[in-house]
């Protein structure tokens, strides 16, 4: 183990809340390149990992090492971000009062200091990419719609297009098929694996059906009661009975 | 929709014209006893109104843009004003009470000696670059520690309330040697010009005109790039700011301390028209009187607030002579509908109107169009 | 015969009752009164008397010229006073010494002009004999303010010749505050002395009594040289360390003070602000109704109180209450104080705040307007000017235990502060009301879902909130100035005391209220000045979020942000 390479180690988390211990020396690891599912029933901890990963809240203890270098523990959230991880959250968070583009705009990767933005140029390339972007999101007719008035699905959409405007090493996805119709769900699971390889990914994710679709082949990390209950394919996940029990024995497979 | 930012620049060039040519030329030049004379009074006292225009949209840059209620705008204003205010206590010269070269109020402290930082002030130059830098530095470094503990919202407005309240008490102290109570007054002189002349008012009044257009397109350069983005998108979910990689604290740094500069050139034109500045000027309560301004006008927009400064002064003016009594009350009612019934302030009322008319005939439901940065593309 | 007699029989009585030490004041005086030139014999005949409470009044009475001389027909001299009052013919009643009207041959009472007589004269040597007579006899007085009182005088005089007298009074003296001023006294008349070693003795008792009013007198001594000055010196530091401590306690019981005022002015404040997330800008003129419900409270209790505002005649009745029942009047003003604003601040909730829950800015600004309609209402109602606020007679006195000044009012405020805060920790823990507050407050629409009429439970919190406001306003009446300007010199501080403490913990509002208090009393002890010791103190509040953002006490949940 030692020897790999790892994109992301997480080692001996804890983290409580008012007494309420949301994770329970968790130990983590990513290669780059992965695409990982993890799944874990309500209050498992899998947001607050999230939320731990990207500066929102500090652990108690235990460290957080992007590319064997940083210590998010210790960074701020634009700061870990502009390392090249970015997030993907929940609930939709888009700038309602920009429009889709402007949206798109303000993601887009490049100098995120105060100067930069008073002399900020778009340039061609960048254009193209937003175009680019917004035909693969499905959202180039509503370019200049406010995004507060979009439709919960287009929200997720536009918040997926953020993270590719982006081009982060590490992506972040909580939840992204929650609000879809079924025909959207297997297009954003397409192109969570398109991804794959070029990007490091962690979903969370409940839908199994969706799970399988992305995970097939690859490791898939069960969460419960803020610590890693077992990893391994998606198969012999389902198939472990400690799983059955905290989680597939109260909600069964769709 | 290509038509609105056209319209509005022809709304502001031809108020210009009227604001800064017209009323002057006629204070000027038109015979007193003419229908079109403007008297002095008028020109003083919209070069107040004016001064209170570039207040208003200093508030409005960090209240309407970014989402930031800052209480200390008064602060900043009268810091402004006080700067300038020693240059013109300094240039009274002997033409003073006490026929001292010293201010009135050190003579009557009972100092022989102008105190050390006084001096550079009678260099017109130095007091000029302090109306600004004063106000700079403060709001930095009070923005500084406020905005990297994330003090933000309400929380922020609460802590510029006590710092203005807290500087309000300074200045009231005489020992700060800054005129306690009294503050400034008594002006003579500025540049060699006569203060108390028609014809210098006149000229003052035009700069106050000209620095109120400056920042307006200054301002209004501003919002429009990405820079303006970011600060909308501050306003609207700062967190999601953060988790798209902007220090939300540097870019509210930003316009925490150009706001001060604006409030502080401000101040600085409006102490030589108005001829005082003292303490009671610099309280919470006059920060807040700038925000009803704004509020009214409609904030998130660079002309609202300068129409809310006015409107509102204007009846101020009125009220405080035909109905004494009753004007704070007509001040806080009026805010308190504006808030309730008229969140985004009279210029909202023609658009307002027209969705009225829209929805009187069946149209179809389009959402409003927003209006587009001018981030050039090449 | 009688005529020729009467010196002779006279001095026989006198001699008599010298011995015998006349028990009838009024006598003594009499006699002493007729001696006229012979004033040593006046002033042993003074001294020989018991110094009982007639026999003080009426050396008073002489000393102020109140005595007169009535010259009969027959050239006899009787002492008499006079009634105050004159009629028509400017006559007035006249009164022997012992209290009897002065009787004609008739028996009928005799009404004289004071200008017919002439008054009994003193000189310099039998008004210093009264005077020390009169100041001794303040040591066998019944209450223990006016002993403490003559104490003080008499050891100011520094006079020798009182020694006897002090000391008699150490045996009998059997309080412990008296005890320590006649013994500060005897030291001080001591140090006067010739003898170094008495010098040097009673140097050390003050030193030991931390004798604060002896400071100027070892000075001097200190100054001189031999051993006498040394224990000087060493008193001098004594008593500065003693005054050190009487200081620092003074400024503790000061700032736990001021932190009570603060915390019953941001406890409202905690309830709106911390549970509700309302910021209430006319907090400060909810207290300003409270502070003016006891105003027209005792105004009703004592003279009535008429208010024109708008051109309307507002006529309070008048009670004409008088002695305990107006002092009273303030345990009625304290449930009305808490009761009108309450009823304003829901109202306030009605119509303006219920509006404006998702938006904190905009509340702000709107309760601002109401603030500012608000203060034009009262100074329109009660004048532009501070109204007076008589504290009863139980709120106004101290306490001086060991040097250190207790005002009653003070205590008030502290024992105030405390029952409040129970009041209201019990309010929130132990009843339904309670109960539905913390649901509504933690989870509104959770709430809601079950059936909380949560609109209800809104208006009741932001009552309660507005309430303590008019608590705090019936109370800062006692210690300060009502007027239409009252809030807001609160307001500022009230706020900064719910940021400190931490915005939903009234436990942090505690500590900041206290802990602000005290830093504001010690800075301002420190520096001698109070505007500078408030400007550091908002400097340390600023500085101390950086510490802690969140304030003191501050729950870490997830859902802090947004």
């Amino acid at each position: 183990m030692s020897q790999k390479y790892f994109q992301l180690s997480a080692e001996g988390i804890n983290k409580s809340f008012d007494g309420f211990q949301a994770i329970r020396d968790l130990n983590f690891y990513l290669e780059e390149g992965e695409l990982r599912t993890v799944i874990g029933p309500n209050g498992a901890g899998k947001t607050t990992f999230l939320d731990l990963i990207t500066g929102r809240t500090r652990p108690d203890t235990g460290t957080i090492e992007f590319e064997g270098r940083h210590d998010l523990g210790s960074l701020s959230e634009h700061e870990i971000y502009r390392l090249g991880i970015g997030r993907k959250f929940q609930t939709p968070t888009v700038y309602t009062d920009h429009t889709v583009s402007e949206n798109l705009l303000l993601s887009l990767a490049g100098n995120r200091g105060v100067l930069a933005s008073l002399f900020f140029r778009l340039s061609s390339t960048q254009s193209d990419k937003i175009a680019e972007i917004l035909n693969l999101i499905n959202l180039a007719p509503h370019r200049d719609r406010k995004a507060g008035t979009l439709a919960h699905g287009q929200k997720q959409w536009l918040e997926i297009g953020m993270l590719l405007a982006q081009d982060a090493k590490l992506l972040l996805v909580d939840e992204p098929a929650a609000g879809m119709t079924d025909e959207e769900t297997a297009k954003t699971g397409d192109l969570l694996l398109s991804l794959a390889g070029k990007h490091t990914i962690i979903v969370i994710e409940h839908d199994m059906v969706f799970v399988r679709q992305i995970s097939t082949g690859r490791k898939v990390t069960v969460l419960h009661q803020g610590s890693v209950l077992c990893e391994g394919p998606v198969d012999s996940v389902q198939s472990d009975p400690k799983v059955i029990e905290v989680y597939l024995g109260r909600k069964h497979a769709r | 929709m290509k038509k609105r930012p056209r319209l509005e620049l022809i709304v502001a060039g031809a108020l210009a014209i009227l604001l800064l040519v017209v009323m002057p030329a006629l204070n000027a030049w038109a015979p007193e006893d003419s229908l079109f004379y403007v008297s002095n009074f008028t020109i003083n006292v919209w070069g107040k109104y004016l001064a209170y225009g570039i207040l208003a949209i200093s508030v409005d840059l960090l209240w309407g843009y970014t989402g930031l209620l800052s209480l200390g705008q008064a602060l900043f204003f009268s810091l402004g004003g006080y700067m300038i205010g020693m240059h013109l206590m300094l240039m009274i010269g002997k033409l003073g009470q006490y026929k001292s070269d010293l201010p009135d109020f050190l003579v009557f402290l009972g100092h022989w000696f102008l105190p050390s930082f006084w001096k550079p002030f009678s260099n017109f130059f130095f007091a000029a670059l302090m109306v600004f830098l004063l106000p700079m530095i403060l709001s930095s470094v009070f923005g500084y520690l406020a905005f990297r503990s994330r003090i933000k919202g309400v929380y922020f407005s609460i802590l510029t309330q006590a710092l203005t309240y807290g500087a309000s008490l300074m200045f009231f102290r005489n020992d700060m040697l800054m005129g306690g109570n009294n503050g400034f007054t008594d002006f003579k002189f500025l540049l060699g010009a006569d203060v108390r002349t028609a014809a210098t008012q006149r000229v003052l009044y035009i700069f106050t005109g000209l620095a109120l257009l400056a920042v307006y397109f200054g301002c209004r350069w501003l919002t429009r790039t990405k820079f303006g983005l970011v600060q909308r998108a501050i306003r609207d979910s700062e967190t999601r700011v953060l988790f798209s990689g902007y220090s939300a604290a540097n870019y509210k740094l930003f316009v925490f301390v150009v706001a001060a500069g604006i409030a502080a050139l401000g101040g600085a034109l409006y102490v030589p028209q108005v001829g005082i500045i003292n303490p009671s000027e610099m309280t919470p309560d006059k920060s807040l009187e700038a925000v009803v301004w704004v509020a009214v006008g409609g904030r998130g927009t660079l002309f609202g607030p300068i129409l809310g400064a006015v409107v509102i002064n204007a009846l101020k003016s009125w009220a405080t002579r035909a109905i004494p009594d009753l004007w704070l009350i007509l001040l806080g009612t009026l805010f308190l509908l504006v808030v309730l019934f008229l969140p985004q302030g009279l210029i909202s009322i023609p658009a307002r109107l027209r969705e009225m008319l829209r929805r009187t005939k069946p149209a179809p439901t389009q959402a409003p169009a927003p209006q587009n940065p001018n981030i050039p593309a090449p | 015969m009688a005529l020729r007699f009467f010196p002779l029989l006279l001095c026989l009585f006198s001699l008599v009752f010298g011995v015998a030490r006349a028990s009838n004041p009024a006598e003594v005086v009499s006699k002493a009164v007729l001696l006229e030139d012979k004033t040593e014999e006046q002033i042993s005949l003074i001294q020989s008397a018991d110094p009982e409470p007639q026999l003080i009044a009426l050396l008073t009475l002489w000393k102020e010229g109140g005595i007169l001389l009535l010259e009969k027909p027959d050239k006899q001299k009787v002492p008499v006073r006079l009634e105050d009052k004159k009629d028509a013919d400017d006559k007035q009643a006249a009164f022997l010494l012992d209290g009897h009207p002065l009787l004609n041959a008739a028996g009928q009472p005799v009404r004289l002009l004071a200008s017919d007589l002439s008054a009994a004269e003193t000189d310099s040597e039998l008004r210093s004999a009264m005077k020390s007579i009169l100041d001794l006899s303040g040591l066998a007085a019944p209450d223990k303010t006016s002993r403490l009182q003559a104490v003080e005088t008499l050891g100011m005089e520094q006079n020798p010749a009182r020694l006897p007298a002090l000391r008699g009074r150490l045996a009998k003296e059997t309080d412990a505050q008296v005890l320590h001023g006649i013994n500060e006294a005897i030291a001080l008349t001591e140090i006067k002395s010739a003898d170094p070693e008495t010098v040097t003795s009673a140097c050390r008792t003050l030193g030991d009594l931390g004798s604060i009013r002896s400071q100027d007198a070892l000075g001097a001594i200190a100054k001189e040289s031999g051993p006498q000055a040394r224990a000087a010196q060493d008193a001098l530091r004594k008593i500065e360390l003693h005054l050190l401590y009487v200081n620092t306690l003074g400024t503790l019981f000061r700032g736990l003070s001021l932190g009570s005022v603060l915390l019953v002015a941001a406890l409202g404040l905690a309830v709106t602000f911390g549970l509700m997330g309302v910021i209430n800008m006319a907090h400060g003129e909810m207290i300003a109704v409270g502070a003016y419900t006891t105003y027209v409270v005792q105004c009703i209790f004592g003279p009535g109180l008429e208010l024109s505002p708008f051109g309307l005649h507002l006529s309070f009745p008048s009670l004409k209450a008088t002695g305990w029942l107006y002092e009273s009047y303030f345990l009625f003003a304290i449930p009305l104080s808490f009761l009108t604003a309450a009823l304003a601040g829901i109202a306030l909730e009605r119509f303006v705040i219920r509006f404006l829950y998702r938006r904190p800015l905009e509340s702000l600004l709107a309760t601002w307007g109401v603030s500012l309609v608000l203060q034009q209402l009262f100074r329109l109602t009660f004048g532009a000017n501070n109204v007076q606020v008589a504290s009863p007679s139980w709120l106004s006195g101290h306490w001086t235990l060991n040097d250190v000044s207790l005002g009653w009012n003070r205590v008030f405020v502290i024992g105030f502060a405390i029952v409040i805060v129970i009041g209201v920790f019990l309010l929130l823990s132990r009843t339904p009301l309670g109960l539905l507050i913390r649901a509504v407050m933690q989870n509104r629409s959770m709430a809601a879902c079950m059936g909380v009429r949560t609109e209800r439970v809104n208006r009741l919190t932001f009552g309660l909130g507005s309430g303590l406001a008019g608590l705090a306003g019936a109370f800062l009446s006692q210690i300060g100035n009502v007027g239409p300007s009252l809030g807001q010199s609160y307001i500022v501080d009230a706020f900064m005391t719910v940021v400190v403490g931490g915005v939903g913990s009234l436990f942090g509002t505690i500590f900041s209220a206290l802990g602000i208090g005290m830093a504001d009393q010690s800075l301002q002890q420190i520096l001698g000045n109070p505007v500078l010791g408030k400007i550091l103190v908002l400097a340390g509040i600023i500085l101390f979020l950086q510490w802690r953002p969140a304030g003191l006490f501050v729950t870490s949940s997830r859902s802090i942000d947004n």
